[in-house]
């Protein structure tokens, strides 16, 4: 199995982003950053993932489908927070939108920015690469 | 700039006024607050408001029933301001309620089945629902429920001083960041009585086209991609890269968030121009070699063409803004509508389309793209090693304003109410893509469900600022 090791497949779950994260996210796939080089891949389910990174100060609506979405991941798992509304640090943290949706889901990596460079994200998913390694 | 009546009139009378005022002007949209419901008009060179008092009982005659585009501005005064409505056509909540969204309108008949995707999308996408009813593969109505990226951010701004409050509207949606800075700083320097320096102007100019630029780059991209035309999108994905890159290089936000700000700018923007002008230079001639490769692609042409249909009657009956309005015939430009800024000396030669599908615009949206290189060139050119005018006070009367500009996707408006104290007493953002995304549920009607991809990619809305 050592050759899969920090192979990771991500899928992403947006929880009321003002879509600047998700600029960054997609920016992972570009000819610049290239993540499937590392191994890395973003799926379509949450079925086939490993990590799930997370964005946004959590919604009311989302909440449900936030935490099926989860549960559908199998073990073991770990969960990123992407962005500052995440990281509970963002402008809309708090009532009426919620505490950020790595806060409520007990994200494992926390990378904070508004939003985070592609390589500010590359780094928070490497740390969660290393902890399902150990 | 706003006229407000407030008309002791019954509730019919409002209806009518508001009816003939469609007839007269193009309807903007609608919003409520404490005490009065206000629909918008925007006509050339100026927008107006018709104003009504709600008094105790808060009843209206709904005006969707008559001019669909009200249709969601309606629902969300119902569900968020307490406004009763006679007559209104889809009164089901507009917003979640407690935590659930309300059930999707659906076609039933023989042979008719429903699907639904979302609200998580299988790509990196915002979050919403899309429910389906098809005959076959054949398309036959399309419920899009938004309102998953519901942040109640009119609500958390209230109260705020406009100078505090200009970093958050700047986040309400990252895609159309420096747009929507520009409509609310138009709204408070008109109420401030200020008005930027040329120089400044020029430097807004460039950040609001930039931001056209990287975003229709990726608009094309995801056209491309939805097509599966995977060498179209890898290399309109790497152009959108070098445009973010250049974005930063700017401004030092690869988004450009808080570049632009009431009184003019709100960090610094352009200090070092003669490399920025080379990296422009260079982004600009392989952006026109990107585009005559995707657009001189024969299979990319015959996947567009016929897709997401949008006749002009349509367009205009749902309110369909900016490319999308400009696709099927429309002509609306706010930069040249109702001018702003720089726009005022350097006006754009507006690009139209006319065949109405997924081609039209995107051939809008190559037409703007080649159009805001050479805007931006004009204004560097104008704005020369001239050094930037120092940040002014703005300190804005009590009042009412409206600030509306173009952005990427369309028209961009901002109504701010400020307070005895100077403060935001009320803010409603009317997004370009609030306008848009029924039009992209009518553009699926009688269309094959594969097509839906590269349909949607063709408008590339926002969430984000559709929901707030």
């Amino acid at each position: 199995m050592t050759m899969f090791r920090r192979s990771i497949g991500i899928r992403h779950l947006v929880c009321g982003s003002c879509n600047g994260c998700e600029h960054e996210m997609n920016a992972l796939n570009n000819a610049f950053y290239d993540i499937t080089q590392n191994g890395w891949d973003l799926v379509a389910s949450p079925r086939h993932a490993d990590v799930v990174t997370v964005t946004g100060p959590m919604t009311e609506a989302m909440r449900t489908a936030a935490r099926a979405t989860l549960e559908a991941v199998p073990r073991p798992k770990v969960v990123v927070a992407i962005g500052d509304c995440a990281t509970g640090d963002g402008p809309w943290t708090g009532a009426p939108a919620g505490a950020g949706a790595g806060v409520e889901l007990a994200a494992d990596v926390m990378v904070r920015g508004c939003p985070p460079t592609p390589d500010d994200i590359r780094a928070g998913l490497a740390r969660a690469a290393e902890l399902l390694d150990s | 700039m706003i006229s407000v009546g407030t008309t002791a009139a019954d509730v019919r009378t409002f209806h009518e006024d508001v009816i003939a005022e469609c007839e007269n002007g193009i309807p903007a949209g609608a919003y409520a607050d404490a005490d009065f419901a206000h629909y918008l008009f925007l006509s050339a060179g100026g927008a107006s408001t018709l104003s009504r008092a709600l008094h105790g009982e808060r009843r209206l005659h709904a005006v969707s029933g008559l001019v669909p585009l009200f249709s969601w501005d309606e629902r969300e005064m119902a569900q968020e301001w307490g406004v009763r409505f006679d007559a209104l056509p889809d009164d089901r909540p507009f917003y979640a309620h407690d935590g659930a969204m309300s059930a999707a309108r659906i076609v039933h008949g023989e042979g008719i089945m429903q699907f639904v995707v979302g609200p998580v999308h299988a790509g990196i996408i915002e979050s919403g629902r899309f429910t389906f009813s098809s005959g076959g593969e054949t398309i036959v109505h399309l419920d899009a429920q938004l309102g998953y990226a519901h942040r109640g951010i009119e609500r958390a701004l209230q109260g705020a001083l406009p100078s505090q409050a200009a970093a958050k509207v700047a986040r309400i949606c990252g895609g159309c960041s420096a747009s929507r800075s520009y409509a609310f700083a138009l709204a408070i320097e008109a109420l401030a009585d200020v008005e930027p320096e040329p120089e400044i102007e020029l430097v807004r100019l460039i950040v609001a086209e930039l931001e056209r630029v990287y975003n229709h780059l990726a608009d094309l991209a995801a056209s491309a991609s939805g097509a599966g035309y995977a060498v179209g999108f890898a290399r309109g994905m790497a152009l959108k890269e070098r445009a973010m890159r250049l974005c930063h290089a700017a401004c030092g936000h690869r988004l450009l968030f808080d570049a632009i700000a009431p009184g003019g700018l709100g960090r610094p923007v352009l200090e070092d121009r003669v490399p920025f002008g080379a990296e422009l230079a260079e982004l600009e001639r392989d952006v026109h070699l990107y585009l005559t490769a995707l657009f001189g692609t024969a299979s990319m042409m015959s996947r567009w063409e016929r897709a997401g249909i949008v006749p002009y009657e349509t367009a205009k009956a749902f309110g369909a803004v900016g490319p999308a309005y400009r696709a099927s015939g429309g002509s609306t430009d706010i930069r040249t509508f109702i001018p702003y800024g720089a726009y005022r000396w350097l006006p754009p030669s507006v690009a139209c389309g006319a065949s109405a599908d997924a081609r039209a615009r995107c051939e809008v949206k190559r037409d703007e793209t080649v159009e805001s290189f050479a805007l931006i060139r004009r204004a560097l050119h104008e704005l020369s090693d001239a050094s930037l005018p120092p940040q002014r006070p703005v300190e804005p009367r009590p009042g009412r304003a409206l600030g509306v500009v173009e952005g990427p996707r369309g028209t961009e408006l901002v109504a701010v109410h400020v307070d005895e104290r100077g403060r935001i007493e009320r803010i409603h953002v009317i997004s370009a893509s609030y306008r848009n995304w029924p039009i992209v549920a009518r553009a699926m009607e009688n269309n094959i469900v594969p097509d839906f991809p590269l349909v949607n990619k063709s408008f590339n809305l926002c969430y984000a600022c559709a929901d707030r």
